[in-house]
């Protein structure tokens, strides 16, 4: 019972750290979408060297761990030049995050938007849309129903990949949880660290149901 | 004035032959059918018509303007986009499996093209939808959308998304092959009125009886050549080609 009372104690803490895990986790996803959007109409590109870019940013971010991606941001640029120091640890961990949410979800939109029946291209240039129509009007919001699973799971992976920034001292939920750990020198916090997890990760699949329910009206 | 024409056009896939010197001429208000066996050419001859498919010799015509000229795969002759869109625009097209765009409601389809295509407000848009929906009998279905309707239904949005860009010419590819037989003869009603209305069409098909009744000329397409034209009682009653009435023959032992 005493463990109990101290793991209600942990509980203000853990919900700061939340609050930076969550922010964190939908920042960068959303940007990585925007990202991917763009990266996905290049990668499908006539012109060969808008091609060859996107190619090589999808293959670096999915090629290197996304800890040292973070760790050099955050260490690594500053080096490089002085200019390029970002002082906010949040800053740097959502520029790293977000440009590796941007190659993953780039695959997945991409995916999305090849799933789609060629009939449909066929269809809309038979009417006379020119390509950028068909996209806007016909391709991308048929994707949308499709990539409403992966880019959840995409959300739900970068919840747990966020545990990362606690190498930069960055004060997400693992970070407080190990604080606590070495200033208690005890590992019962990790249950309601854990149990914090699960309840977020939780919400993220209730959302995500309730959108593919809401996208397959028309399938 | 031809309304569409072309001459010797060939196409390749990779290294095989699928139109070996196509020549047609399509007269404004005529209704051709293109019948022949799988594989014949008659659908990829369809899909050149309005560029869907890509040539690599002969010339193709809209209203005697010059549209494409290949000699070997090159392009010998230059329009600009915007002229071959124009042109292109006087063809609609219908296919066999309609392609109906599901996350846009009936009316939606037919308004979607006129509105963002040539511009027109959505008023006129929406009136003339209306009208067309009305024709090929689906006035009551216009807010549905297309996965709650039948086959027959869905094909018949399909003729009045394309007649809303006022197309000159309608190429049907296979328009009631994927349709269960019950609701073949609804889409050919439609059909058979808009060529009694004048319209011009090429139709792919394997209804005969459609093409018996409507078509002005028949063209029979075997191996990627026209074998045989006529009008429809020369093909029907008096086939002259040794395939063509191999064809029929297989066709009526159905």
């Amino acid at each position: 019972m005493e463990t109990m009372q101290k793991m209600i104690g942990w509980i203000p803490q853990l919900l700061a750290g939340a609050k930076i895990t969550i922010l964190l986790t939908l920042a960068s996803v959303s940007a990585g979408l925007i990202i991917s959007v763009f990266l996905a109409l290049g990668e499908m590109s006539k012109n060969k060297i808008i091609r060859s870019f996107c190619n090589i940013y999808v293959f670096f971010f999915r090629g290197t761990p996304l800890l040292m991606q973070l760790y050099f941001v955050y260490y690594g640029l500053p080096e490089i030049n002085q200019a390029l120091t970002i002082n906010s640890r949040f800053l740097a961990a959502f520029i790293a995050y977000g440009l590796n949410s941007g190659a993953y979800c780039c695959e997945i939109i991409r995916a999305a938007i090849q799933s789609i029946d060629k009939g449909q291209f066929e269809a809309s240039r038979a009417l006379g849309m020119s390509y950028s129509q068909t996209m806007k009007l016909i391709i991308l919001p048929q994707s949308i129903r499709r990539l409403i699973p992966p880019v959840g799971n995409e959300f739900i992976m970068m919840l747990k990949d966020a545990s990362l920034v606690s190498i930069i001292a960055l004060a997400d939920i693992t970070k407080v949880t190990r604080s606590i750990q070495s200033s208690t020198s005890s590992s019962m916090v990790y249950i309601p660290a854990m149990v914090l997890y699960l309840i977020i990760t939780a919400v993220f699949t209730i959302v995500f149901n309730r959108l593919e329910k809401k996208y397959s009206v028309y399938e | 004035m031809s309304m569409i024409k072309t001459e010797n056009i060939c196409t390749s896939f990779g290294k095989l032959d699928v139109l070996k010197n196509v020549s047609l001429a399509v007269e404004p208000g005529e209704v051709v059918c293109i019948i022949g066996p799988s594989g014949a050419g008659k659908s990829t001859f369809l899909r050149t018509l309005n560029h869907l498919e890509h040539i690599q010799n002969g010339k193709i015509f809209i209203e005697d303007k010059l549209l494409d000229y290949y000699e070997n795969g090159e392009r010998k002759y230059k329009i600009s986009a915007k002229e071959r869109n124009a042109e292109l625009l006087e063809v609609g097209m219908v296919f066999q499996k309609f392609n109906l765009f599901p996350h846009k409601t009936v009316l939606e389809n037919v308004m979607i093209a006129p509105v963002n295509v040539k511009k027109i407000s959505e008023a006129k848009a929406h009136d003339k939808a209306v009208e067309l929906l009305t024709r090929v009998g689906l006035s009551d279905k216009m807010d549905a959308y297309p996965n709650k309707l039948s086959g027959g239904q869905q094909q018949r949005v399909a003729i009045a998304r394309a007649l809303a860009m006022e197309p000159k010419i309608m190429l049907f590819d296979e328009p009631t092959s994927a349709l269960d037989p019950e609701l073949v003869g609804e889409v050919l009603a439609v059909m058979k009125q808009l060529a009694l209305d004048g319209m011009t069409m090429i139709v792919v098909t394997h209804e005969m009886g459609f093409a018996r009744e409507v078509a002005d000329r028949v063209v029979f397409m075997y191996d990627g050549i026209i074998a045989e034209q006529g009008t429809p009682e020369q093909i029907f009653q008096h086939p002259q080609n040794d395939r063509l009435k191999q064809f029929l023959n297989s066709v009526i032992k159905q």
